[in-house]
């Protein structure tokens, strides 16, 4: 009896600590509604494997994109480098492999992390706005990826040595999520148990009390920055191997929607302050899911998958910072 | 009662905050045509309250409003009290800088003056030419506001208040209505000519409005109101009218602070004071200046010591807090901690390094009102709640966390249901318990206060007092800057005159209790 008693403790427990999470990360909503809807209209290709598979990979590439630039939305700037950092960093590890050997992909994290100091001494030294800026340096590190992939004569940057990091140990989880796995570890273990996320989070929503309470605004700002190229830049490895050990080399804006979407859907406001990597992984999942069960719904043209999907993101933008705002009340 | 000259009267307001706070206690108030009328108090006596709900910010527990006589419901808005002809100029934040004077003037009216969805700038510019001619304020019609000095800014918001109110009010058509002005703190960020221009317009306004004058600085008060009202702990403690009887600037203070409460204060905290001497100094200051701010102040803090710098608003004693923790940088002067020189313009980050901690008890400034309570506390604790596996890699142990913030709560006596409550639910008292807290942890050799315990109540006060008197026994040396002359005479051991930046006289705590006559 007395055993029983404690089991039925333990499990309010579970389910108080439960709900409590459901209710600080609005998106688990929307992914738990996202599942439902898409088993109930297509269950046997939603539900099957193969898209299990699709879906971890789509997961991987979206979250990557967005992780890093998380901890500088976190303390109110933004960051859309990703973009250049994933592109270039793509032909670096191309231009260099003749000379390197396999060795040339660790250049990926670093070049990330030079791109991120960068923009982080320029944006908080010179003052610079955050947004113009990176988008200014994904501008013109796609070009020169363009530009690179032109006078080499060549159509795709591909590095065919890398081909066996495309296959994966364990079955149904891909290469570029086990890839993944690793950024997603450390940039949770950053925000959670170091005092960076504290930091970042403290400078987001009360500048001028985070320098009074000590700390070092302009160190921490650019830490973000560069901690938000290096986790990009470690994390464009996945996406590299995904899409068959090669690199983008033509600018697609809607790649760049990709990771700030991932980043306000899983509710992380763009004015700072408060979410987290956490939330975003949460925030690509939904974005995954959505791009995912419209592509398996009969009837809908995969031409125009980028038309519903920006319409349908339009509306869950403005729902998420809405339901966020109620959490913020309450 | 009402005369027939009353305008607005309000009668037994009460309202109580998170159902403990009795912020006003029965207060009843009554504005007559034409007049300046006066409500003075300390900080948290419940002035902001009592304007707050004029406006229809806060609704009132219970209570009456009275219009030219007549039974009216409380402003349910500031739209809604405009409409009753009530109107009220902020302290501060009122200006928009960018926009033109007539812009600004006639911000959120332009209905009025739209034909055909066209605004009629020449109309607007006309009448605002009109308008300043005729109250007598003197710029350039296409200056942008912040390019004014901050007297005619003033000026401009009441014009603007005034305006707004004539344009709004849903007046009977027949009498003429009469602009209730209220001015929270008006002269707080001028200089004193300028606080004198600011009155002649005010004197002169008075023939077609009234003004409600929010204030705590008393010769200003008894220069410029017919009558006033003193508010203790959210009741009136005493009105007068200055056309019928006398009141002493001595009389006015006294009332104001409340005697008898401050004794029993007074009584146990003295102890604290006085026991410096001979002790090793840690913080010297040479010549530090900031130019239109404060100039030439030196001193030496000892350890377990607190210097206090005392004088009216604007007198430069905040800035001079702010410029030993690096919140804003001093031009020249030497500030020296423990016999080595601190750099002028270093930030907070360096001086919390060294050994200076800061405490401001203006809520939200330096404490995060939607964390809980355990993150505000481990803040600047890191350290005490950090293992190291490796090296560089410091890991938050949440347990450590707890526990500190559970040692602080309990050892302040932190009202909080637990170490997760956000913030913000807490009364006021506990906020600035919170932020003393993180302090009590840290213990830095100097901590610089301000306004450590500005709007709560007396009873929060005294734990904040008793913190930082047992701090003081400790050894850690503070530097006061406050409003309140009692918090001088319990905190400090030395007190600095300013006036503009400039010492004028330095007293014991002994002196300093004498010439305020605690």
């Amino acid at each position: 009896m007395k055993s029983g008693l404690k089991e039925l403790r333990v499990g309010a427990v579970v389910i108080t600590s439960a709900w409590k999470l459901i209710k600080m990360n609005p998106a688990i909503w929307a992914i738990i509604a996202l599942v439902i809807i898409f088993s109930a209209i297509v269950p046997e290709r939603f539900l099957s494997p193969s898209n299990f598979v699709a879906i971890l990979k789509s997961f991987a590439v979206t979250s990557m994109l967005a992780v890093g630039p998380t901890f500088v939305i976190l303390l109110g700037s933004i960051d859309v480098s990703y973009m250049g950092i994933w592109m270039f960093g793509g032909a670096l590890v191309w231009l260099l492999y003749p000379y390197l050997g396999l060795a040339s992909i660790a250049i990926y994290p670093i070049f990330g992390l030079l791109v991120g100091l960068f923009n982080g001494v320029v944006h908080v030294k010179a003052k610079v706005p955050s947004f113009i800026l990176t988008l200014a340096m994904t501008a013109l590190l796609a070009f020169l990826t363009t530009y690179v992939r032109n006078i080499s004569g060549v159509l795709t940057l591909t590095v065919p040595a890398y081909n066996f990091l495309r296959e994966s140990p364990i079955p149904y989880l891909p290469s570029p999520f086990l890839l993944a796995l690793p950024v997603i570890v450390v940039a949770l273990f950053l925000m959670f148990f170091t005092k960076l996320g504290t930091y970042f989070c403290a400078i987001g929503s009360n500048e001028e009390g985070a320098k009074l309470a000590g700390i070092n605004v302009e160190k921490y700002k650019i830490l973000a920055f560069t901690l938000s190229g290096l986790l990009t830049g470690l994390g464009s490895i996945a996406i590299f191997v995904h899409l068959g050990c090669q690199t983008r080399v033509d600018f697609d804006p809607s790649e760049l929607i990709r990771g700030l979407a991932a980043i306000v859907l899983g509710g992380t406001p763009l004015a700072g302050g408060m979410g987290g990597p956490h939330r975003t992984l949460l925030g690509a999942l939904v974005y995954v899911l959505i791009f995912n069960g419209l592509f398996l719904l009969p009837g809908v043209d995969p031409n125009h998958l980028k038309l519903y999907v920006g319409t349908l993101l339009l509306g869950a933008v403005i729902a998420a910072s809405r339901a966020l705002k109620g959490a913020l009340i309450a | 009662m009402s005369t027939t000259n009353s305008i607005l009267e309000v009668r037994n307001i009460s309202k109580t905050f998170d159902r403990v706070v009795k912020a006003l206690d029965n207060v009843s108030i009554e504005i007559r045509r034409n007049e300046i009328i006066s409500v003075v108090g300390e900080n948290g006596a419940g002035k902001s309250t009592l304007m707050k709900i004029l406006v229809g910010i806060y609704q009132p527990d219970s209570g009456e409003m009275y219009y030219l006589g007549r039974r009216i419901p409380f402003p349910k808005s500031p739209l809604d009290a405009l409409r009753k002809g009530i109107s009220i100029v902020y302290q501060e934040r009122g200006v928009i800088p960018h926009l033109k004077v007539y812009q600004f003037l006639f911000l959120g009216l332009e209905e009025k003056f739209t034909k055909l969805g066209r605004l009629q700038l020449g109309k607007i510019i006309g009448l605002t030419q009109s308008i300043f001619e005729e109250l007598g304020i003197k710029c350039d019609l296409a200056s942008s506001m912040y390019e004014l000095p901050p007297s005619v800014q003033k000026m401009v918001e009441i014009a603007r208040a005034i305006l707004s109110v004539k344009l709004m009010v849903e007046g009977d058509g027949e009498s003429e209505v009469t602009p209730i002005i209220i001015l929270d703190e008006p002269t707080a960020p001028l200089s004193t000519e300028e606080r004198d221009a600011l009155f002649n317009y005010l004197l002169n306004l008075k023939k077609s409005n009234s003004f409600i004058f929010v204030s705590h600085i008393i010769p200003e008060v008894m220069k410029f109101s017919d009558r006033i009202y003193v508010l203790r702990d959210g009741k009136v403690v005493a009105h007068h009218d200055l056309s019928s009887e006398k009141v002493t600037e001595d009389q006015l203070f006294r009332e104001i602070v409340g005697r008898e409460s401050y004794y029993s204060l007074w009584a146990r905290y003295v102890y604290g004071v006085g026991k410096a001497e001979g002790k090793r100094v840690v913080l010297s200051v040479r010549n530090l200046t900031k130019k239109g701010y404060f100039e030439n102040i030196s001193f030496d803090l000892h350890e377990g010591e607190c210097i206090g710098f005392f004088g009216p608003a604007g007198c430069g004693k905040s800035e001079i807090a702010r410029a030993l923790y690096g919140e804003i940088f001093a031009d020249h002067g030497e500030i020296i901690m423990d016999g080595k020189h601190v750099k002028l313009k270093s930030e907070p980050y360096a001086r919390i390094k060294i050994g200076i901690g800061y405490f401001s008890g203006e809520t939200g400034k330096e404490l995060f009102l939607f964390w809980p309570i355990r993150k505000n506390l481990s803040l600047v604790n890191f350290e005490k709640v950090c293992k190291k596996p490796l090296k560089i890699i410091s890991v938050i142990s949440f347990n450590a966390e707890r526990a500190l913030a559970e040692k602080i709560m309990k050892k302040l006596r932190i009202r909080a249901p637990s170490t997760e409550t956000e913030c913000y639910s807490l009364s006021g008292g506990n906020k600035q318990k919170v932020s003393v807290g993180k302090w009590l942890e840290k213990s830095p050799r100097v901590l610089i206060l301000e306004d450590p315990t500005i709007g709560i109540d007396v009873g929060a006060r005294e734990e904040i007092y008793e913190v930082l008197l047992e701090m003081k026994g400790n050894g850690i040396a503070m530097i006061l800057a406050s409003d309140d002359p009692k918090e001088y005479a319990i905190l400090c051991d030395k007190i600095i005159s300013l006036k503009n930046g400039v010492v004028q006289a330095i007293y014991t705590n002994e002196e300093f209790r004498r010439l305020m006559g605690l």
